[in-house]
């Protein structure tokens, strides 16, 4: 029994954290939130230092780490409200990929993740139900068409390949298949955040071959469970680390701002704001922390897990983003200042895969309330 | 990181949990007798704890002649899972366990130690904490109570308030003014009083959730003489101890804490079974499922933020984090029983429940619990006080 970092778990983090302090400013999403083109960094440098296979096994060209290397790592680029394709790459298009168990998929497609040569993302549904009903798939010969849109898929129209849940006439009535961008019809969607690109998907008669069907149709639907666990859990990481930045830009702010002759950090009314977003974030990253373990060692109660860290990281940003919008004035009001983009960051993370109150729904299912 | 104990470990676990088997009192004796405050300790008690200090098992951290076992700090973490599954307290003088004995072998002299500290932790002597005045509950520091040095004695004066246990206790380990002219923080020493001394005044007070318990007391001191050898430390230097005996109180306090929460989670599993006021199950009520969900999540990370941080407080450090522990903890629970109570409807407003105990043969009201709620948020420092321990100490925003 042991929450804390290991040493050298600790060295990694310190080295990522520091790489995106130098290769990641906010501007970076600025820019992107702003019509800019997709930015090179930080992904280039997430390719260079191997965190792109940091989870992948060695003889797919990964680290060969486990999903707590990749959490921390992925903590770090929501506290430096980082664009681009890594977490949906590395925590959704991967373990979905790989949770099917298809070794010559992943020999292909997931060494050229762990190379850099390949984006990828998962079109599974935005919700925490994951409806996959969007798309439809039925056999041809030894082929399938797909057909339907799914909505606000995650770098839709920009990762390289889609692994994409449908639904089919037999078994569970899941199958899943990988799509290159080529063959989708894809319309961006003017989002919240649009450092974090999301696109409706369409799939007209989109026909894949067999050596792009992934696992078995029809006896899909666990696995889809266990990939959207792992990205669940990692966007409750992303979303701890987001808020963990807004609140000490808050901390700095509160020293700073100096009205009626002294810092409004000293106000009462703002410190215990202070004291209770901190509470929450200490609440959600603790929480967050123990069900990246329980992904890392595959233990038995990873679907309560994930939903107890995704419920505690939006009752976390929702206080949070809130208080610092707030606690920051008229400045906190302006399109020039960045913490309106760590709170739309925030809040993405809380929309998708399943809300705080989503989450709670499944809790008490599983509470058998 | 990892999120089982070792097999080492687990064989710490299941011995004690063998032990407890064994030695824990019996239900009947319990319920024949039960204590009526926190310094009120019946025979059965006083006999369990000396059980457990025999054993090791009083205060596994310490060496064997101070009831323990030189336990690690995760042996020590299970320790505090396991006791907190029992329905039996540790000590039912619990200031004196958790509170008194460990600022007596951090700050007693060797002789004050030999007179104090095994009797207090075997149960043979009790205790009362003289902090809180009428004039100085939140600001401690601002205390009256005041202690004049004359030869080899002190003559005490002035009044305590809501002191735990005082009628029934022993000593009262109590912090007073030594100098008026020092600053505050600076002229405030400790003693240990004699309850039977002739000069004070115990008047006990009944709680707000049951007008037969008085835990609370009123105590006056007038011309009240101590020897000077029951002043514990130097002279003058009380304050540091204030605040280092709460700290051990904090240590590992939200494992029992954190396990008391999830036994009450457990009983608003049941409640959901039963009929709400529409007839229909509760459990089917959409807010009723969320507020319950909610408070899970905040129970589970509870105790994971109490894992994260527990190598710290293991070693007994008086961090300031504990305050968030502290806060969110005792407010969880106040949560949790307003919950509850309002799911009941007026079925609530039943609170004939007889008696104080752990092990009554029915479960309080949940009125009586969220009434009794206000002791966690407001004793050993109010919430509003924590948030600015936290906001101060922990994240150094500057004082106000
Ligand atoms: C169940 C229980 C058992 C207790 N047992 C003992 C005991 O054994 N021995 C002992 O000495 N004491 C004991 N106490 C007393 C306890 O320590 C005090 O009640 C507590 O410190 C608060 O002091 P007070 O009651 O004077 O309230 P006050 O300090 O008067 O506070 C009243 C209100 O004002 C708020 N407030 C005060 N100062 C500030 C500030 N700076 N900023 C913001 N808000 C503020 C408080 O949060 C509170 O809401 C016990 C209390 C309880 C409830």
């Amino acid at each position: 029994m042991d929450f804390e970092v290991s040493e050298e778990q600790e060295q990694l983090r310190a080295s990522v954290a520091d790489v995106l302090a130098r290769e990641c400013p906010p501007s970076l999403a600025r820019a992107r939130v702003e019509g800019g083109d997709a930015p090179v960094q930080p992904w280039r440098s997430a390719v260079e230092l191997g965190w792109t296979g940091i989870a992948l096994p060695e003889a797919w060209g990964g680290l060969g780490l486990s999903f707590e290397e990749l959490g921390l790592v992925v903590e770090e680029h929501g506290r430096a409200l980082a664009p681009g394709p890594f977490l949906a790459t590395t925590t959704w298009f991967a373990p979905l990929v790989r949770e099917t168990g298809d070794e010559v998929a992943g020999a292909r497609w997931l060494a050229a993740v762990a190379r850099g040569e390949c984006t990828g993302s998962a079109a599974w549904g935005p919700d925490l139900a994951g409806r996959d009903a969007g798309v439809r798939a039925r056999r041809d010969g030894d082929a399938w068409i797909l057909e339907g849109t799914q909505r606000f898929v995650l770098d839709g129209d920009s990762a390289d390949e889609l692994a994409v849940a449908a639904q089919v006439e037999a078994g569970d009535g899941c199958a899943l298949f990988l799509v290159p961008q080529q063959a989708l019809k894809c319309q961006r969607v003017v989002s919240l955040d649009a450092s974090r690109p999301l696109a409706h998907v369409g799939f007209d008669g989109v026909r894949v071959a067999p050596d792009r069907v992934l696992g078995e149709p029809g006896a899909s639907r666990g696995v889809l469970a266990r990939a959207r666990e792992e990205a669940s859990v990692a966007l409750a990481l992303e979303t701890v680390g987001t808020c963990r930045t807004l609140f000490e830009r808050v901390l700095e702010h509160a020293r700073q701002r100096v009205q009626f002759g002294r810092p409004i950090g000293s106000f009462q009314a703002v410190q215990h704001k202070c004291a209770d977003m901190f509470v929450q974030i200490e609440k959600a990253r603790a929480t967050a922390h123990f069900a990246m373990m329980v992904i890392a060692e595959d233990d038995p109660r990873r679907a309560l897990a994930a939903s107890l860290a995704k419920a505690a990281a939006g009752d976390c940003q929702r206080l949070v983003a809130k208080e610092a919008i707030q606690i920051h004035g008229g400045m906190g009001f302006t399109w020039e200042s960045d913490v309106h983009l760590f709170a739309r960051r925030a809040k993405t993370g809380d929309l998708l895969l399943g809300t705080a109150r989503e989450h709670r729904a499944r809790l008490a299912a599983l509470l058998e309330l | 990181m990892k999120l089982h104990y070792d097999d080492a470990t687990e064989r710490f676990r299941a011995e004690l949990r063998a032990w407890l088997e064994e030695n824990q009192p019996d239900v009947a004796a319990v319920r024949a007798d039960p204590s009526r405050s926190s310094a009120h300790v019946p025979e059965w008690a006083r006999a369990w704890q000396e059980r457990l200090f025999d054993a090791g098992w009083l205060v596994p951290g310490w060496p064997p002649e101070l009831g323990g076992r030189n336990a690690t700090p995760v042996q020590q973490l299970v320790y505090f899972e396991e006791m907190a599954r029992i329905p039996v307290m540790r000590s039912y003088n619990p200031q004196g366990l958790t509170i008194i004995a460990p600022s007596l072998r951090d700050f007693a002299s060797p002789a004050q130690q030999a007179r104090f500290l095994v009797p207090s932790l075997r149960a043979q002597i009790t205790w009362c904490l003289g902090m809180s005045e009428p004039g100085a509950g939140s600001d401690l520091a601002g205390l009256q109570t005041r202690a004049e040095l004359q030869g080899d004695r002190f003559l005490v004066t002035g009044q305590k308030v809501w002191t735990s246990g005082a009628a029934h206790s022993d000593f009262c380990f109590c912090f007073v003014r030594t100098d008026s002219e020092a600053p505050k923080h600076r002229g405030i020493s400790v003693l240990v009083i004699d309850m039977r001394s002739p000069g004070i005044d115990v008047r006990s007070m009944p709680e707000l959730t049951d007008r037969e318990r008085a835990d609370f007391n009123e105590v006056f001191f007038d011309g009240v003489v101590v020897p000077r050898e029951n002043l514990v430390g130097p002279l003058n230097q009380g304050w540091s101890m204030a605040a280092g005996s709460l700290a051990h109180e904090r240590g590992m306090l939200w494992t029992s804490q954190a396990a008391r929460l999830e036994q009450q989670i457990d009983r608003l599993r049941e409640l959901a079974r039963t009929p709400g006021s529409d007839g229909r199950r509760l459990g089917e009520d959409a807010v009723f499922r969320d507020r319950v969900a909610s408070l899970y999540v905040d129970v589970q990370a509870l105790r994971c933020m109490g894992y994260r941080g527990f190598a710290k407080f293991a070693h007994g450090e008086a961090a300031p984090e504990h305050s968030v522990l502290k806060l969110f903890g005792s407010e969880i629970e106040q949560r949790l029983c307003l919950v509850a109570l309002e799911a009941q409807g007026a079925e609530g407003l039943d609170v004939d429940w007889a008696g104080f105990g752990m092990m009554g043969d029915r479960e309080p009201p949940w009125a009586n619990r969220y009434l009794h709620t206000f002791a966690n948020t407001i004793a050993g420092g109010t919430s509003e006080i924590q948030r600015n321990i936290i906001a101060q100490r922990v994240l150094g925003l500057p004082r106000s």
